[in-house]
């Protein structure tokens, strides 16, 4: 077994047992891979210590990307290329471009951010969900803790998940 | 969750000497500006007589506080409706500051009463289309495109709308506050219920009766000009008043000691709020604006080419530019929402702008004298130059802070600063928008 991807799993069946093991463990020096949970449990994230999402940086450069490159390209095409005479309208005003640069803006904000998650989460079409236990996506919690990184005892791993009130302890091998 | 506490405590607000200072301050200073404006306000304007030029500074005391009257009515009926709405979604976050808006929403009293008391006053003055004689055929200034509106625009049907709304808006404010404050005393689920049943009635004929009072109150000045989206665009500009005041308060309150649950979580959530309507308002403006000056048809685009190219071009782009950019780029990150400094100056700045669109959508229409309509003047409006920014306009935003100030702070003492037993307290001190 490659005990460096070895991951040990604590199944619980509540969300408040949950978070107090991962906030026990965490206090007892173990390095969590990753908390499962059916629905958003509050104030696990800060437990956990996760960074805060870069993806919204990224969506304001999107969101940018986009405004400039219809601007550019509207200016361009109804001036600079061919003017058109439309009711003897002014070629070169910014309120006309305002409708497409807003949706222009929004579309390359959307596209440009579910991208960029599926590259960040290593997803794309036709690879199958990691998923650390079925069940999780029903009614059950599972706390997956790093063994190496953890540098960890198995045995007394075992016992802290299952004094915590885990209703059972599985060994799973991590795919990434 | 059970692995935090909540301490629930009860405490009233409780009126510093610096708060009475202030509330009067602003209200006395006021009125002395105000009345200073007024009596040194002489126009020269060429070709008027002295008869017209006495009637134009009437009309700009007037128009002030409607101005006012308007703006502070509007963000005190959007604080009830703030209530109404976070009632009927089952939100829970709200909770902790519920009280703010509900102590704003007692200004409704006295705002209805004054804004009442000028339309009965002040509308013949104010509304081009309550002159004499512009509805009977026959006389010097009949108007037939107004006379075909006179079976909507006429004394008695205004003032009956007038009163039924606002006085509905009273009431239910009142029994929101009511059984809010009941609340406090029975505890239980009797009182939630019945504000439940009351926000949703309230916010359906909200929706029909503010659109109906924004044309009465402000559209119909410029009655020749009509926009469809008005209503929805001057709902706008109330409701996100209402939440940068809301928003303010919650800053001073905190920064005073008081509302120990409250946390920058909620804090944030409100700026969120700030931030979304101010985006809905800019979206609002454009869509009343774009379709008029791209259609540029002449009936329309005259509310616009006094605006846009006239006297007042500053204040129009100044308006864009603080109701838009400032919120947009400031209160775009979640560090700058939850920063007490940028919070009060976003705020500040957006109440400002807010104002001065409310102001914008009056004074140019209301700043006009009334003639015979002749070839020069075939509307039978004289249009008149902006008269600038003087003494009566800051006069009088200062005395309607005051009044909304201290009513509210007034307000804040009669019940705890949050419902302890409000059913979702406990979910509301424990909200959490994540990292």
């Amino acid at each position: 077994m490659e005990s460096d991807k070895l991951l040990i799993l604590g199944i619980y069946d509540n969300p408040d047992k949950t978070y107090t093991a991962t906030k026990k463990l965490i206090a007892g020096g173990y390095e969590i891979f990753d908390v499962y949970s059916p629905f958003a449990i509050h104030g696990l994230d800060r437990v956990m210590g996760i960074k805060r999402t870069r993806l919204s940086i990224a969506a304001f450069v999107f969101a940018m990307t986009g405004l400039s490159l219809a601007l550019i390209f509207m200016i361009y095409t109804s001036y600079f290329d061919w003017q058109i005479n439309v009711g003897g309208k002014p070629s070169l005003h910014i309120p006309t471009y305002i409708p497409i640069t807003f949706e222009l803006g929004i579309l390359f904000t959307a596209i440009g951010m579910v991208t960029c998650f599926f590259i960040v989460n290593r997803m794309f079409w036709g690879k199958n969900a990691d998923i650390m236990d079925i069940r999780v996506t029903d009614d059950l919690f599972v706390v997956a803790v790093d063994v190496k990184k953890s540098k960890a005892d198995i045995g007394m791993l075992n016992q802290m998940l299952i004094d915590n009130g885990a209703i059972e302890v599985r060994e799973r091998i991590k795919e990434v | 969750m059970e692995h935090e506490e909540v301490h629930i405590r009860e405490e009233k607000y409780l009126i510093t000497e610096g708060n009475k200072k202030w509330a009067f301050g602003l209200m006395i200073i006021g009125l002395i500006l105000a009345a200073i404006g007024y009596f040194t306000y002489h126009p020269h304007i060429e070709g008027l007589s002295e008869h017209d030029l006495h009637h134009l500074s009437l009309k700009r005391l007037l128009s002030n506080i409607l101005v006012n009257g308007y703006f502070f009515f509007i963000i005190s009926v959007c604080a009830a409706v703030f209530i109404a709405i976070s009632q009927i979604a089952n939100a829970g976050w709200y909770v902790a500051i519920r009280r703010i808006p509900e102590a704003m929403s007692e200004y409704t009293v006295p705002g209805g009463i004054i804004v009442i008391v000028l339309t009965l006053f002040g509308l013949s003055t104010l509304y081009h289309w309550a002159h004499e004689g512009i509805m009977t055929k026959g006389s010097a200034n009949y108007d037939a495109l107004l006379a075909g509106k006179s079976w909507y625009l006429n004394k008695p049907f205004y003032f009956i709308r007038m009163v039924l709304f606002i006085g509905f808006w009273i009431f239910c404010a009142f029994m929101i506050r009511k059984y809010s404050r009941n609340e406090d005393e029975v505890g239980g689920l009797v009182n939630f219920k019945k504000t439940y049943a009351l926000s949703a009635a309230f916010v359906v004929i909200f929706a029909f009766t503010f659109s109906m009072y924004s044309w009465d109150q402000i559209m119909s000045i410029d009655a020749h000009w009509y926009s469809t989206i008005f209503s929805v665009y001057n709902f706008a500009t109330g409701w996100v008043s209402a939440l940068t005041i809301i928003y303010l308060f919650t800053w001073y309150l905190r920064g005073k000691g008081y509302l120990n649950i409250v946390t920058d979580e909620h804090q944030h959530d409100l700026g969120k709020f700030m931030f979304a309507f101010s985006v809905f308002w800019t979206y609002m403006w454009v869509a009343q604006f774009l379709l008029i000056w791209y259609a540029n048809i002449p009936e329309e685009v005259a509310y616009y080419k006094e605006r846009l190219f006239g006297s007042y071009q500053f204040y129009f782009y100044f308006v864009v530019l603080v109701n838009f950019c400032i919120p947009f780029f400031l209160f775009m990150s979640r560090d700058n929402k939850r920063n007490r400094k940028v919070g009060f100056f976003v705020g500040a700045a957006m109440l400002v702008g807010h104002w001065l669109d409310v102001y914008l959508m009056v004074i140019p229409g209301t700043m006009n004298l009334a003639t015979d309509p002749t070839d020069a003047h075939p509307a039978g409006i004289i249009k008149v130059a902006s008269q600038g920014f003087g003494l009566m306009e800051i006069g009088f935003v200062c005395l309607f802070a005051g009044l909304f100030i201290w009513v509210t702070l007034k307000a804040l003492t009669k019940a705890n600063l949050y419902p302890t037993k409000h059913p979702y307290i406990k979910e509301s001190a424990l909200h959490d928008v994540g990292i």
